[in-house]
């Protein structure tokens, strides 16, 4: 990273033998050209992050040929451009003293080489190394942009705005094809009503939805979703190797399984007694505790898998 | 503090003459085998009847050590062996700072030779001209060579007295900015550094400012005499040549009739090094709240507390501690994390040696400090550090009836009395109202 | 005429049958309360009798306060180590309900002569309420259905391992009586709601007001209750009972629990607690309307009324919003937003999120604590939905709730738990009185046996919602019926059986045979006894280790107890002045404090962000930018955890960085996360860690002298699996103070200032005989131009 600058340096001239006016100039009407992003090769990346910049400026690296094979950097790109645009939005005094770039792998393979970057995208925030707007502790050595906040827009916007003279004014743009299905949804409901109203006073639309909610949740639904864990393993396998850990479809098994086993005993209590003819009856009886007693040896041994010094177990 | 005191009193009385010092008197002096001891007489002699005791010992012997059993055999330790290229063992640049960590003073000699020592000087922020470049001067006209030269004496917080210029030949050293470190004796303005004995003329300055750089080596800036307060309390003083304490110099006149200061100031470093003059020590702090008397361990958020130190100066005449208000600069920090109040500690007038303040407790709760920390150049450190934690106040210190919440109060007094009179009717009310109202109720 | 499946004692007179059930009873939550206790006991068999992990440390020491100063000393106790040099105003700042308790108990049981020792009562207070805990729910799910259940619930909650989990002797802390206190106030709301008495509604208040004081988690409850009682008025089951329970839990309650110095004005001020003060305003609002109704006849006066109720309502709410926006009321505190907003935590209280037990539940802890409840529970869930009753809803809203929290957050299982357990021991009394009683339908005839499944279906799906009189009326009926052929104990078992059932006309229903009943009821028992082994294998495996002693194994597969962490703390109280401030994370605050009794900069009490962040930065940071902070919270020892010689996870590499997280939130341009990683963004230890990595503190301390252990060798790290760079790293402003048998605590004493002003590092090389090079006086030149 340290050696970035010198090396910048040892390109200088040369730019400026390319660039005939000044380079901010230069970067100002490249900018304003290409909404706000800068494309990049090793001269304007030069040129960019030179070490007597009076600017500073977020570049994007990344990789976008489809040869390339990024998709974090096909997810990433429309938020970093997004943001670039909301920074078009502020007055020229400050829009001009921070500038957004891109520099794509098959642009600028030195650059990347130079960096010694071995993974894409990477977000850097070089700070103004010279004039006014220099940080005070003098650093000139980029940032590097957390990932782990996500690929959206908002939290980009607000880490990046950190760094720039102004915060950026970015506003999430307003969903209007979800308005327009909630309030499709809500005119269909409001039509409706009359007629399912029967349907949602009854208790037995609320009891589905209440054991359906139950069994989801009880089968670490929640876990998968904030973990954003992926439905199935590598290799096809559906079972997570490990107690603390699971994938999507365990969810839906688990939660099958524990359904099936609540609604045996259900029959066996509910309905069961009704039947008024011994034979059947006797049948059901049967039926379901023999249900349950395979359910439930499945559901043990499923726990052995995930849990290994389990001692027990039934059927299997 | 004053257990020690009492044992040196004792040691004191038990000598043919009472220690001088304040940290015993018990001294080693390495002298190298170059020197002739009587040489020195009178410095030697002069410490002898201040009551030192004087131990001799060659830089090679082994007896006595300086160190046994990894504590320190004597309370000072000069070391005249300025050309000794190498001791016995037990005397290393680390085993000498180990010295010093175990409050032993030392008084060091350097010369123009390459020595043990030169490699300890830079640990002390001083810097030693490249070897073989002694002091020149050749002004006042005189006839001595040109590496003895009168220095004047500026005042300085060891030389107090006024003294006559004293001879002087050996080497400059520049200091460092390192506050525990300050000069003593700083060279002649028009002296220099040069490594050529008996030179004349400019260009030995030539080569020299060659050698060491653009006139580093020269004028008021060096000094051949400089003091080293070290933070654990013990004091080291670094000379430039050796010749100043010798008899010769001490004898030899400056002007016609006036004889040298060097007799004096020679005691004088002494004196200083073996903390006889300007050891101060704080004998306790108390602190409490106005109007009480004494000592907490907590104290409420917005106290006024007074705070106190009581201090005293060695007198070497009598040997004793003294209380001692001299100090009119000293401050008391009240300290968590940062300074929340730092106020002067001024002397308590009438009352010897007792410094006092009162002022108000910050209104932030925590575990703070009252801190001293009075370094002043020459003058023993004074560090004092007292904890006490400062507490919101207690759950009943808090003012019981606000008139702000006369609202309230009348708000919940009238609601019970309201209370009060509507069950009151209920009850006293005939039946068939009651019944009725409450049917009313039931449905 | 009914006929019986096996035959019943008919001689025996109706109070003999009651008088033995009842002696059963009481029997047999005797033996459930001797089965929580001893079940929570393996702690104490397994090791010995001290306290667990990390906040009992804290409880403990603040119970020894409690009970050797006083009430009053200890409600304004400052404690000056903690948080150093911040101090913790403790009184203000702890739920004391737990100290109180076990220092009532403590007080009762000296004032019998009895003199235990404090220790000892810490140790073994939730055992001890685990039984009380399992008696609540006895009550609670009697409440709900009959005392079969109550008793099947009792003993579910009395060993399900959810429970057992945070309160096996040992574990001190406020879960340990909150539970009891959260089961006993529910079962009085449903009490009062049922009966509609201000008394139960007054002793409901009471003890929430004991869960407020005991257990910051009482907010579950200051939610739960406003939610059922809004849930019965949508329903339209507004009813004078629901009014006066409501009115008197709230008053009483909020007013009682704003005594708690550390809840304060909260009841009032925070969105936590806004729900519970709409509802009440919405009841007295819908109070007034109905006794209006009653006194007013015009109709459109009605309707008009109606309106304003709703609008009033809906002006409310807008006026909490609005007060909320303005500040009036404080917006949702972050520990409780997380719960909603599931991402947050991660993104804006790091310290929050790096707690493990604020994870997401995977369903193998599901299992693993509730094993067959698990699927029970929905069965049971259904069950309440067949019978609506008001205190049904209560369940089912409980049972949504607190299913989603713990699936979002691990140590919310504990609430889970016991409404798994209630729900569960319905639906499985439910199997039990099915299939024991022993009475039979007459077999009809075939082609009746058909219409007789339609019209049941039919029953099923329409049921009415049963008022308790009219129950009694039909139980009456029934049991006139049934005494008239069985004896008392048929009226026993009918009665009991009764309960369930949705609604019985003449048409008589049950079970055919012997066969089919000892299937069900084998098969029951069988799932029963697994459960009991279940429990019994969990608990002693997996709950009962006491996290400050460790157990591992030898190869002859006897137990091999590791006790550094003692061995350590021991040592700082033993070789360290009494004021020497130990710096560590912020785990192991309140054991530093609790066993070593030495001041600490940070504890498990995470109040304050900015201090934590300052020890995460001086752990993340190079040992030159370290030293001054080290210098200036006057910290004497530095104490890391390391894991890597016998394999402890848990150590503090593994949270390293969470600790620079949490400094980058505070210092976000000193402090980088990417930078703790190698190039390709792994976080390594070896030779291609960073060199941030490689020159923070924590890693120094970590692996000082690491390699020599291994003479030569190749050194390895046997948490990450990963060889130790053969040259470890070297320390100038600390020195190794101690270090463990097993090297899993690691102590270093931080070097006071050179004497002679140089900085450490050139003092070191010095004291080790390295030459410094020649300096030059700095020339004047410049000074002078």
């Amino acid at each position: 990273m340290y050696l970035l600058p010198l090396l910048s340096f040892l390109l200088l001239p040369l730019s400026f033998v390319v660039a005939k006016e000044d380079p901010h100039a230069e970067l100002v009407k490249l900018a304003a050209a290409n909404k706000g992003v800068i494309p990049l090769d090793e001269r304007v990346y030069n040129l960019l992050t030179s070490p007597k910049r009076t600017w500073s400026s977020s570049v994007q690296f990344t990789a976008l040929d489809p040869k390339r094979r990024c998709s974090p950097c096909k997810e990433f790109n429309p938020s970093f451009n997004q943001v670039a645009k909301a920074w078009q939005k502020v007055p020229a005094e400050q829009r001009d003293t921070h500038f957004f770039a891109s520099l794509d792998f098959d642009n600028g393979m030195a650059v990347f080489q130079k960096l010694g970057m071995q993974s894409a995208p990477i977000v850097h925030v070089y700070p103004a190394a010279e004039g006014p707007r220099k940080s005070p502790s003098g650093k000139t050595s980029p940032f590097t942009y957390d990932f782990s906040y996500g690929f959206e827009a908002g939290p980009l916007a607000e880490s990046l705005s950190q760094h720039t003279p102004v915060p950026i004014p970015y506003k999430a743009p307003i969903d209007w094809g979800r308005w327009a299905t909630v309030a499709a949804f809500g005119v269909i409901f409001a039509v409706t009503l009359r007629f399912i109203a029967p349907i949602l006073q009854s208790r037995w639309t609320w009891a589905a939805g209440t054991v359906l909610t139950i069994l989801i949740m009880t089968a670490g639904h929640m876990f998968t979703r904030i973990r954003g864990a992926p439905n199935s393993g590598p290799n096809g396998q559906w079972i997570a190797p490990g107690y603390q850990n699971q994938f999507g479809q365990e969810t839906q098994v688990v939660a099958m399984t524990y359904g099936l086993l609540g609604s045996a005993i259900l029959m066996l209590t509910v309905v069961t007694p009704y039947t008024s003819s011994p034979r059947r009856q006797r049948a059901q009886v049967y039926l379901w505790s023999f249900v349950i007693f395979i359910m439930y040896s499945v559901l043990v041994s499923l726990f052995r898998v995930k849990n290994r010094g389990y001692p027990f177990k039934l059927l299997l | 503090m004053f257990s020690r005191w009492g044992l040196l009193l004792v040691l004191g009385l038990a000598s043919w003459a009472t220690a001088k010092s304040s940290t015993g008197d018990s001294v080693l002096v390495i002298l190298e085998p170059k020197l002739d001891k009587d040489n020195f007489s009178i410095f030697f002699d002069g410490l002898r009847e201040k009551g030192y005791d004087l131990t001799f010992r060659a830089p090679k012997d082994v007896e006595p050590a300086v160190i046994e059993y990894d504590s320190p055999q004597f309370s000072h330790v000069i070391l005249f062996a300025p050309e000794t290229k190498s001791f016995a063992n037990d005397i290393t640049p680390q085993s000498l700072v180990t010295l010093l960590e175990k409050k032993t003073n030392l008084l060091l000699v350097v010369s123009s030779k390459q020595t043990p020592l030169t490699s300890l000087a830079p640990e002390f922020s001083l810097v030693l001209p490249p070897p073989g470049t002694p002091l020149l001067s050749h002004f006042p006209e005189r006839d001595t060579p040109a590496t003895v030269i009168p220095v004047n004496v500026s005042p300085n917080p060891v030389v107090t007295s006024k003294l006559p210029p004293v001879w002087f030949s050996g080497i400059p050293f520049s200091l460092q900015n390192n506050p525990l470190l300050f000069p003593i004796l700083s060279a002649p303005p028009e002296s220099f550094a040069a490594d050529s004995e008996g030179d004349s003329g400019a260009e030995a300055v030539v080569q020299v400012s060659e050698k060491g750089g653009e006139g580093l080596w020269a004028g008021s800036q060096m000094s051949l005499v400089a003091g080293f307060q070290a933070l654990g309390g013990s004091r080291a003083t670094w000379v430039g040549g050796v010749d100043l304490f010798s008899d010769e110099y001490a004898q030899k006149e400056t002007k016609p009739g006036v004889k040298s200061g060097n007799k004096e100031f020679a005691s004088a470093v002494a004196a200083w090094t073996f903390q006889e003059s300007l050891a101060l020590r704080i004998d306790r702090v108390t602190h409490h709240r106005v109007n009480q008397t004494e000592a907490l361990q907590a104290y409420t958020t917005n106290d006024e507390i007074v705070f106190t130190a009581h201090i005293s100066k060695f007198n070497s005449e009598t040997s004793a501690w003294e209380p001692f208000s001299g100090i009119q600069d000293m401050q008391l920090e009240f300290t968590m994390l940062d300074p929340h109040i730092r106020t002067a500690l001024p002397p308590v007038p009438g009352k010897a040696g007792e410094y006092s303040v009162t002022f108000r407790a910050p209104d932030r709760h925590g575990v703070f400090k009252f801190v001293i920390n009075h370094k002043r150049k020459g003058w023993t450190h004074l560090e004092s550090s007292t904890m006490v934690s400062l507490v919101p106040p207690r759950h009943d210190g808090y003012p019981r009836f606000l008139s702000a919440a006369w609202p309230y109060y009348i708000g919940a007094i009238s609601t019970s009395l309201g209370f009060f009179i509507f069950s009151a009717l209920w009850l006293a009310g005939d039946d068939r109202e009651s019944k009725k109202s409450k049917g009313s109720k039931a449905e | 005429m009914t006929t019986k499946a096996y035959a019943l004692p008919s001689d025996l007179s109706p109070a003999t049958v009651t008088n033995t059930t009842s002696l059963l009873r009481i029997i047999a939550l005797a033996f459930i309360s001797g089965a929580a206790i001893a079940s929570r006991l393996f702690a104490v068999i397994n090791f010995e009798s001290i306290i667990h992990e990390f906040d009992p440390w804290f409880n403990y020491r603040a119970t020894r306060v409690l009970v050797a100063d006083g009430f009053y000393e200890f409600w304004n106790w400052f404690d000056p180590t903690a948080w150093y040099p911040l101090g913790r105003v403790v009184g203000g700042t702890v739920y004391p309900g737990l100290m109180a308790t076990s220092g009532v108990i403590y007080k009762i049981l000296h004032a019998l002569n009895l003199p235990v020792d404090i220790r000892n009562i810490c140790v073994l207070l939730a055992p001890g309420f685990s039984s009380l805990t399992a008696w609540s729910t006895y009550m609670f799910t009697k409440e709900l259905k009959d005392e079969s259940a109550g008793l099947l619930a009792a003993a579910f909650i009395g060993i399900v391992p959810g429970y057992i989990s945070r309160s096996v002797a040992g574990s001190y802390d406020n879960e340990a009586i909150a539970i009891f206190l959260l089961m006993f106030t529910f079962f009085n709301w449903i009490k009062a709601l049922k009966t509609g008495s201000a008394f139960f509604g007054t002793i409901a208040a009471l003890f929430y007001f004991y869960m407020v004081a005991a257990w910051g988690g009482y907010a579950f409850i200051t939610n739960m209750i406003p939610l059922h009682a809004l849930a019965l008025l949508l329903m339209g089951r507004y009813s004078s009972r629901l009014y006066v329970a409501y009115s008197s839990w709230y008053a009483v309650g909020t007013l009682a629990s704003m005594q708690v110095p550390f809840v304060g004005f909260q009841p009032v001020r925070t969105s936590e607690h806004m729900a519970a003060l709409g509802v009440f305003g919405l009841l007295q609002i819908i109070a007034f309307a109905e006794l209006v109704r009653s006194h007013v006849s015009s109709k459109q006066f009605q309707t008009l009324l109606y309106a304003s109720v709703i609008g009033l309502g809906f002006l409310g709410t807008l006026a909490i919003i609005g007060l909320t926006y303005k500040g009036w009321i404080a917006p949702w505190t972050g520990r409780f937003y997380s719960l909603w907003d599931t991402g947050y935590a991660k993104k804006y209280i790091p310290i929050i999120a790096s707690v493990s037990e604020h994870q997401p539940t995977a369903w193998p802890s599901f299992f693993m604590d509730l094993q067959f409840l698990i699927f029970l529970f929905p069965a049971g869930v259904v069950m309440c939905f067949r019978e609506l009753r008001d205190e049904h809803v209560f369940v089912i809203i409980y049972a949504i709730v607190a299913s989603y929290f713990a699936g979002v957050m691990v140590r919310l299982m504990l609430t889970l738990t016991p409404v798994v357990c209630v729900a569960a021991a319905i639906a499985f009394s439910t199997v039990l009185d099915t299939y024991i009683n022993p009475v039979e339908p007459e077999a009809p005839a075939d082609e009746a046996a058909s219409s007789e499944v339609n019209s049941v279906a039919s029953d099923v799906t329409n049921p009415s919602t049963p008022t308790p009189v009219s129950k009694k009326s039909k139980k009456a009926v029934k049991d006139s019926s049934a005494s008239s052929t069985t004896g008392p104990f048929g009226d026993l078992v009918a009665s009991v059986t009764s309960g369930k059932s949705g609604k019985k006309g003449e048409r008589s229903f049950g079970v055919f045979g012997l066969d089919t009943r000892l299937v069900v009821i084998f098969h029951a028992i069988g799932m029963l006894i697994f459960f009991v082994w279940h429990c019994t294998w969990v608990t002693s495996n997996a709950y009962s280790s006491p996290s400050v002693v460790l157990a591992s194994s030898n190869p002859d597969g006897s137990q091999h107890i590791i006790d550094d962490f003692r061995e350590a703390y021991y040592w700082l109280r033993q070789n360290t002045p009494e004021t020497a401030v130990v710096m560590s994370w912020w785990d192991y605050g309140y054991q530093i404090a609790g066993m070593a009794d030495r001041p600490t900069l940070v504890d498990n009490n995470t109040w304050n962000n900015t201090h934590i962040a300052t020890v995460g930065k001086a752990m993340s940071s190079s040992e030159e930018v370290a030293y001054p902070i080290l210098r200036k919270h006057d910290v004497d020892y530095v104490l890391v955890i390391f894991g890597g010689l016998i394999g402890y996870s848990g150590d503090d590499i593994n949270k390293f960085l969470w600790m620079v997280r949490i400094a980058q939130g505070v210092w976000p341009d000193e402090i980088q996360e990417p930078n703790y990683f190698t190039r390709k963004g792994e976080y390594k230890i070896d030779d291609e860690a960073s060199p941030t990595m490689k020159n923070s503190l924590m890693y120094k301390m970590s692996y000082y002298r690491y390699a020599e252990l291994f003479g030569g060798g190749q050194a390895l790290d046997r948490v990450r699996g990963q060889q130790v760079p053969k040259t470890g790293p070297t320390l100038d402003y600390l020195d190794e103070a101690f270090t463990s048998e097993n090297w899993i605590v690691r102590i270093y004493e931080v070097k006071k200032e050179d004497l002679l002003g140089r900085d450490l590092k050139s003092a070191n090389a010095f004291a080790q005989g390295k030459k410094r090079k020649r300096t030059k006086p700095a020339s004047r030149r410049k000074a002078l131009l």
